[in-house]
């Protein structure tokens, strides 16, 4: 008998009581400005929002939040100010030492600060090593919670997804916040208006 | 008798600072998860429901873990059974070899501390790097984690930032922890970037897509998988979710319950292997097909891992995880261990006051505090009962079936308060260690009622 029919059959063998799978249902929460709610929900994570008008430079309004950085990756057409395309390395360890990464997401949620992105650019390694991440979504696209979140994604297909909700952190050390634990240190959401 | 963890809980608390410390540290925590908790309506509904799809999964393990298996090897990914720890480590040499691997940088995983893992590919000549912050501390201490979500809570910044500059040459006596997690970041900058394998563990597997999720706060389970070619994701077979919308009311409630926030900084669904790359995933029994046959205890498989069982219980937060002698520690730990081994793990159940505070947060909603009541109705089966509290709960059982002798004994036991404390307080009275006896009243409650002195 192989490992998995052994483990199957011991399954089988010791399942008593075969509970029914319930029913979910439930009032989730809801907020009646969900743009609000979102921005304060991932200020709390330690991240940050500005509302981009369509007509005005994006490619301003990203120097204008992180005039320091230098080495600027993104593969969106719109994004003029970036100094490279990621998608043109060939190794995903090139992407090391770069100050900012301009990407897209799907959608963000309100009760936690979460944009869930799906993986559009060739390594995904550069959503973690940059430095600062700039996110770009709908200011439309924004659902209440992760049972909503949950029924946009089904049916859709990615290799890789995420949701993120600011900075990488850890409080390993005595329980005080650390921003910038191997991750971005700084994650700003655009939202286009 | 002193059980084992009494012993190791006495020389925690030698040390009162650092005691008040912990205790205050995690309950901190503890309130952070009641602020979430009261912020969400549903809280309750979200609790009623997380235990009855883990109840639905985890009696449904065989058609959920097939129609996994299948959903994952059309998502291109190889998937691999492993009955227990041997099996399972060897499967991770294999890869390993298979590939000419000589490091594996690893994110948090209770599974492969369950395995033994890291010991057993160490001795074989990998290099083993955790890539979480608390992990990688302890792994250069040579320590093993304290509680499973705040792997490092027993250590003080000193001892982090002594280490550090004996291992990395930081800054003598900088022991700001901001100072400190950063040159780690640069110091596993490297680690990262120079990883032949990459391993993960697994909070939730969903049947329905064949993907596996992952949740962290410092992205190190995907920076770790990002530029090695081979990703192998472990998982204990109760991970198993039935589908996306079962998922939600998890990824709702793990970090909730944790740590106090809505949700991990990241929630990382893996579905498919990375462009010319191979994704592995292991699914291990290792002893939980045993709980299945097992209807008081079953429910101990709905458990996430949240760690909250540890951050509320007034016995984890006043001795330290050290104190317990299985590697999971706090109300689970105590469990997990008896359901492992009663014989060997049976010090561990004196380590619980039954406030049931554990079972009122679980966010699974574990009987924790009630299982453990019942495992101590079974010690003396593993003969493992206190001798002394054997004899004394037989002297009162003899006192309370004879109701003459009993209210005798009663009417000369204020005689105990003038006995003097070597005759009270000996080895004899395993109740009046560490703690003070109250005083016998000089009437009976029966004898005041007789007399009318009852209002």
């Amino acid at each position: 008998m192989s490992t998995k029919d052994d483990i199957l059959f011991r399954i089988r063998k010791h399942t008593g009581t075969r509970y029914e799978r319930p029913e979910i249902t439930l009032d989730a929460i809801t907020y009646e400005d969900k743009l609000k709610q979102f921005s304060d929900s991932l200020e709390a994570a330690g991240g940050q929002t500005v509302v981009w008008q369509p007509g005005s430079d994006i490619n301003e309004l990203i120097c204008r939040h992180f005039p320091e950085v230098k080495r600027i990756g993104s593969n969106l057409p719109e994004i003029t100010c970036a100094t490279f395309n990621p998608d043109f390395v060939s190794d995903p360890r090139e992407l090391n030492n770069t100050d900012l990464a301009i990407v897209e997401g799907c959608f963000g949620v309100a009760e936690n600060g979460a944009v869930w992105i799906t993986q559009q650019v060739k390594f995904k390694a550069l959503y973690f090593i940059t430095t600062a991440l700039v996110i770009i979504i709908d200011k439309d696209a924004l659902v209440n919670n992760m049972h909503e979140a949950y029924l946009q994604i089904e049916g859709s297909d990615y290799k890789y997804g995420f949701f993120v909700s600011g900075p990488s952190k850890t409080a390993d050390i005595e329980q005080a916040l650390v921003l910038g634990a191997h991750g971005p240190m700084k994650v700003l959401v655009v939202l286009k208006g | 008798m002193s059980t084992k963890h009494s012993i190791a809980a006495a020389r925690f608390i030698e040390n009162r600072k650092q005691e008040a410390w912990h205790d205050e540290t995690l309950w901190m925590v503890r309130v952070k998860r009641d602020k979430m908790s009261r912020s969400l309506p549903e809280w309750e509904r979200l609790r009623e429901l997380a235990c009855d799809i883990k109840l639905y999964s985890n009696s449904h393990l065989d058609t959920l873990l097939e129609q996994f298996e299948e959903n994952a090897r059309a998502n291109g990914a190889i998937v691999h059974w492993a009955k227990d720890a041997a099996e399972h480590n060897e499967i991770v040499r294999n890869i390993l070899q298979q590939h000419g691997a000589r490091n594996l940088i690893k994110s948090k995983s209770m599974l492969t501390e369950e395995c033994r893992m890291n010991e057993y590919l160490q001795e074989k000549g990998f290099d083993i790097i955790e890539s979480d912050l608390g992990e990688r501390i302890l792994q250069l201490m040579h320590l093993t984690p304290s509680h499973i979500v705040l792997p490092a809570i027993h250590i003080k910044r000193e001892q982090v930032g002594e280490m550090m500059e004996h291992e990395m040459g930081t800054e003598k006596g900088n022991f700001d922890p901001t100072y400190l997690t950063h040159e780690v970041r640069k110091n596993m900058r490297e680690k990262f970037l120079h990883a032949d394998v990459a391993m993960t563990g697994v909070n939730f597997a969903v049947a329905s897509t064949g993907e596996i999720v992952v949740c962290t706060n410092e992205g190190n389970a995907d920076m770790g998988t990002s530029f090695p070619k081979v990703h192998i994701a472990v998982m204990g077979m109760e991970k198993i979710v039935p589908d996306l919308e079962a998922l939600g009311v998890f990824t709702r409630l793990l970090a909730r319950s944790g740590t106090g926030q809505p949700i991990t900084s990241y929630t990382s669904h893996y579905r498919k292997p990375a462009d010319g790359g191979e994704f592995h995933i292991i699914i291990v029994d290792n002893g939980r097909s045993d709980i299945l046959a097992r209807p008081d205890h079953i429910r101990t498989l709905n458990c996430i891992r949240c760690g909250e069982c540890m951050n509320t219980c007034p016995v984890y937060r006043r001795s330290g995880g050290y104190s317990y002698t299985y590697f999971i520690p706090g109300p689970i730990g105590i469990n997990l261990g008896m359901l492992k081994n009663p014989v060997e793990y049976s010090d561990n159940v004196s380590a619980c006051s039954l406030c049931l505070s554990c079972s009122n947060v679980c966010p699974v909603k574990i009987d924790l505090g009630e299982q453990i009541y019942r495992w101590r109705q079974e010690l003396d089966k593993f003969g493992k009962a206190s001798p002394e509290k054997k004899v004394m709960s037989g002297g009162m059982k003899f006192l309370m079936e004879r109701p003459g002798l009993f209210n005798t004994a009663l009417k000369f036991a204020p005689l105990v308060n003038k006995l003097p404390r070597f005759m009270v307080y000996n080895g004899l009275n395993a109740w009046g260690k560490g703690r003070e006896l109250p005083a016998f009243a000089k009437e009976s409650f029966n004898d005041m009622w007789k007399k009318n002195k009852v209002k």
